[in-house]
């Protein structure tokens, strides 16, 4: 099996899971619990069925969409996630440079294997950053600084990772960042011995954004469980969120609202967009999914602010049902991560490449010339 | 496993998959992206119950129905598919003759592999000429003036190939029309010899409604779904299917619709009947299935126009849904189609008699004898 076999979420997932050691893949993979609401995540969508419209001349539909003050050509993109070195030795710059390509907007997290600074100057598509709130605020700050020198579109916060989820696969494997190299975990990384090479071959893993701040995940051997732990802030509240917003003065999204209560509070303390998001199930197992939560969401929220969809996306329709419940946009995690262990940047730009044309397809089957022609009419609840 | 072995559908299906090259019986078999689409289109049958009368004295059960001011012995029909001397050498001829023999409608595809004058010397039973809208205006013409001059009853536009569906089966297996020999595909053709000797002694395969103008298809390998995205005119819209329509000037249909406001629509411009169809699954996975779909549009146009509900019918008990629901008839592709693969003539013909009695054991049991008896008390929603 090679890139030019990948056709669909599950080939790059196969191809990855060859590519990658078993505690890396199991890693993306995985989520909390029983993994219940990771399964439901894309399993809503089917619950929810398209109606489209004949004869309608569509030609070539317009799929772009505006997010964070920046136009972007289709209606997805790349959700923030830690650690992308691990998958692939270029990991943010790659798929920073085929966010670029695609016209998308690339997402940093806190987390990331290269620095805000790194990626500005390799990428002038939109950038979206995603920050932790640390214990200690002057991390915040620098974060914040250094993203407004670096003219990063947007600012997400994520506020649903004050404690770490439970994923029992990362327990099992042994998962920390850098890779332990126990006995366990060891027969793992021997049989992927390409990805051992380019892992001690290339630039030597670190958490870029927090190593002059901690040694933590860069230095000794950590998981990233602990971490989360050790240094989120558990005391975040609203008006945290609000000190970042001044801070920030720029266009700002709470990653992770998943109540319509909360998305009313944060149209006030003024943010421009939300993500509704239960971070890709990884984190409270049993909690309702993105694409059942938005249509409650958009009707309090959708005149006010962006609407972000992020968990679940796999097929252009995911996409085009999310935009007609109300959604300005979709991003996702694990496909294009898999797509980044399977094939670099090449396998990120032939994952969007897909993405693309299915949208792009599937806007021409549903006879919608541009993306603002999805509304609710144009989807049926099952139920 | 043989033809006598086959007591439904899944039969036939697994029959088929034995006689037929890979390619070619996944070409019948997949459907859009991850095939939801194409699984709900059956198993929306199983959210409604049906609900039998008794000791209503059901000895004779009448199955006809009229549609396109036709009377058909069956409630059901034919769907045009494309291709069909790929699936048995005998193709729309097999198909054709088991269609008169129960006097039921037949559909011929603009992609049929036998030409619309040989099937009209062949049945004088109803036929259906099913229209793709080409960029090429000549070929349109020549298509609407043969099916006319052969004596043809209906004419449907397809409304829901405007671009090719993702088919990731095809994509996988390689599949083109002509069949392309590449080593990967060499094998599975190589395991099936009766199909290769078929295919080559039976007559040269061709796309004869296409042929003159084309070579895609006929000369030229081309996979179905960049057929329709490079071939068919995307930029067709209500007036030029009005055109259509006023130029034909019989019964025309609009195959592919799914919205309440394009059937409103439809009857609008002149339609006699809509074909609620998802193009089987083929086209937009995700989309609504007809069944699903079919009582919103039996409630605008069903007085104005015949609705046809097409797509996922396997059982008898499907169609007795779908026609309780209001639909005047039901069509199907894979119905027959792996019905013909499995044996011809004879396979479709085993097929359509199957559901038949599968109609008739039904109707009696629901205390029914006649298709009008069917209306939606018969029906109970699990989730209403």
């Amino acid at each position: 099996m090679s890139l030019k076999n990948c056709y669909n979420f599950e080939d790059f997932r196969k191809l990855a899971k060859k590519k990658l050691p078993a505690p890396i893949f199991h890693y993306i993979d995985g989520g909390a619990d029983d993994e219940t609401t990771l399964k439901r995540n894309t399993n809503s969508f089917d619950d929810c069925d398209l109606i489209p419209n004949i004869l309608r001349s569509v030609g070539e539909p317009d799929l772009s969409t505006t997010v964070f003050g920046r136009k972007i050509d289709m209606p997805i993109f790349l959700s923030p996630t830690a650690m992308q070195s691990l998958y692939h030795p270029d990991g943010d710059k790659a798929s920073a440079r085929a966010a670029e390509k695609f016209g998308t907007m690339y997402s940093m997290s806190t987390m990331a294997s290269f620095s805000i600074e790194e990626i500005a100057n390799i990428s002038s598509g939109p950038k979206l950053f995603q920050l932790y709130i640390h214990k200690d605020k002057s991390f915040t700050d620098d974060l914040i600084d250094r993203c407004k020198r670096a003219n990063f579109d947007g600012l997400c916060l994520t506020v649903d990772t004050l404690v770490a989820g439970n994923r029992e696969r990362d327990h099992r494997t042994g998962f920390t960042t850098p890779p332990k190299f126990t006995l366990e975990s060891i027969m793992n990384f021997a049989m992927r011995p390409g990805w051992l090479f380019r892992y001690f071959t290339n630039k030597k893993f670190e958490l870029a954004n927090i190593k002059h701040k901690t040694d933590k995940g860069t230095n000794i051997t950590k998981s990233v469980i602990d971490y989360v732990n050790e240094q989120y802030d558990p005391q975040m509240n609203w008006e945290d969120a609000e000190y970042c917003i001044k801070k920030w003065d720029g266009p700002f999204a709470l990653k992770g609202v998943m109540s319509v209560e909360d998305a009313k509070r944060a149209v006030d303390i003024g943010c421009t967009a939300i993500i509704i998001s239960n971070h890709g199930g990884r984190q409270l197992d049993g909690s309702r999914t993105p694409f059942d939560q938005l249509k409650a969401i958009s009707d309090a929220v959708g005149d006010k602010v962006e609407i972000i969809l992020d968990g679940g996306v796999r097929r252009g329709t995911h996409v085009l049902k999310a935009l007609a419940a109300g959604a300005t946009a979709c991003s996702f995690g694990k496909a294009f991560l898999f797509s980044l262990g399977a094939g670099g940047q090449q396998g990120v730009e032939r994952l969007l490449q897909n993405m693309h044309d299915e949208i792009r397809r599937n806007m021409i089957l549903m006879g919608c010339k541009s993306v603002k022609e999805l509304d609710r009419s144009k989807i049926i609840y099952r139920n | 496993m043989r033809l006598k072995d086959c007591h439904n559908f899944y039969d036939f299906r697994k029959l088929a998959k034995q006689k037929l090259p890979s390619p070619i019986f996944h070409y019948i078999d997949g459907a859009a992206d991850d095939e939801i689409t194409y699984a709900r289109n059956s198993s929306a049958f199983n959210d409604v119950d049906l609900v039998p009368n008794v000791l209503r004295g059901v000895e004779n059960v009448d199955l006809s129905t009229t549609i396109f001011g036709k009377k058909l012995d069956l409630p059901f029909y034919c769907s045009p598919t494309a291709l069909q001397r790929l699936f048995h050498y005998e193709g729309e001829r097999a198909v054709g003759k088991a269609a008169k023999k129960f006097n039921t409608m037949f559909g011929v595809s603009a992609l049929a592999t036998v030409s619309v004058e040989e099937i009209s010397s062949l049945i004088d039973t109803p036929k259906m000429f099913q229209f793709y809208f080409h960029k090429d205006r000549g070929l349109n013409d020549s298509c609407l003036e043969r099916a006319k001059a052969a004596k043809f009853d209906v004419m449907a536009l397809t409304v829901d190939t405007i671009t090719g569906g993702n088919r990731e089966r095809d994509l996988r297996t390689g599949f083109t029309s002509p069949p392309k020999l590449t080593l990967s595909s060499l094998f599975s053709f190589a395991t099936k010899p009766m199909w290769g000797i078929n295919y080559l002694t039976k007559g040269k395969f061709e796309l004869p409604h296409l042929q003159d103008f084309v070579k895609e298809g006929t000369d030229t390998n081309t996979s179905i779904g960049n057929y329709f995205s490079t071939m068919l005119d995307q930029s067709m819209n209500w007036d030029d299917a009005e055109k259509l329509c006023s130029q034909w000037g019989g019964h025309f249909a609009l195959k592919g619709v799914m919205s309440v406001e394009d059937a409103k629509r439809a009857v609008d411009i002149g339609c006699t009947g809509i074909m609620v169809s998802n193009h089987g699954g083929r086209q937009l996975d995700g989309s609504r299935s007809p069944f699903d779909q079919l009582a919103e549009i039996v409630d605008a146009v069903g007085d104005k126009l015949d609705v046809i509900c097409e797509g996922g019918f396997q059982r008898g008990t499907h169609m007795l849904k779908a026609l309780s629901m209001g639909a005047k008839a039901c069509a199907g592709g894979r119905l027959y189609l792996y019905a013909l693969a499995a044996a011809g003539q004879e396979g479709v013909e085993r097929a359509l008699n199957l559901y038949k009695t599968e109609l008739v054991r039904d109707m009696k049991l629901m205390g029914c004898t006649k298709i009008s008896d069917l209306n939606r008390n018969n029906l109970r929603f699990r989730n209403a």
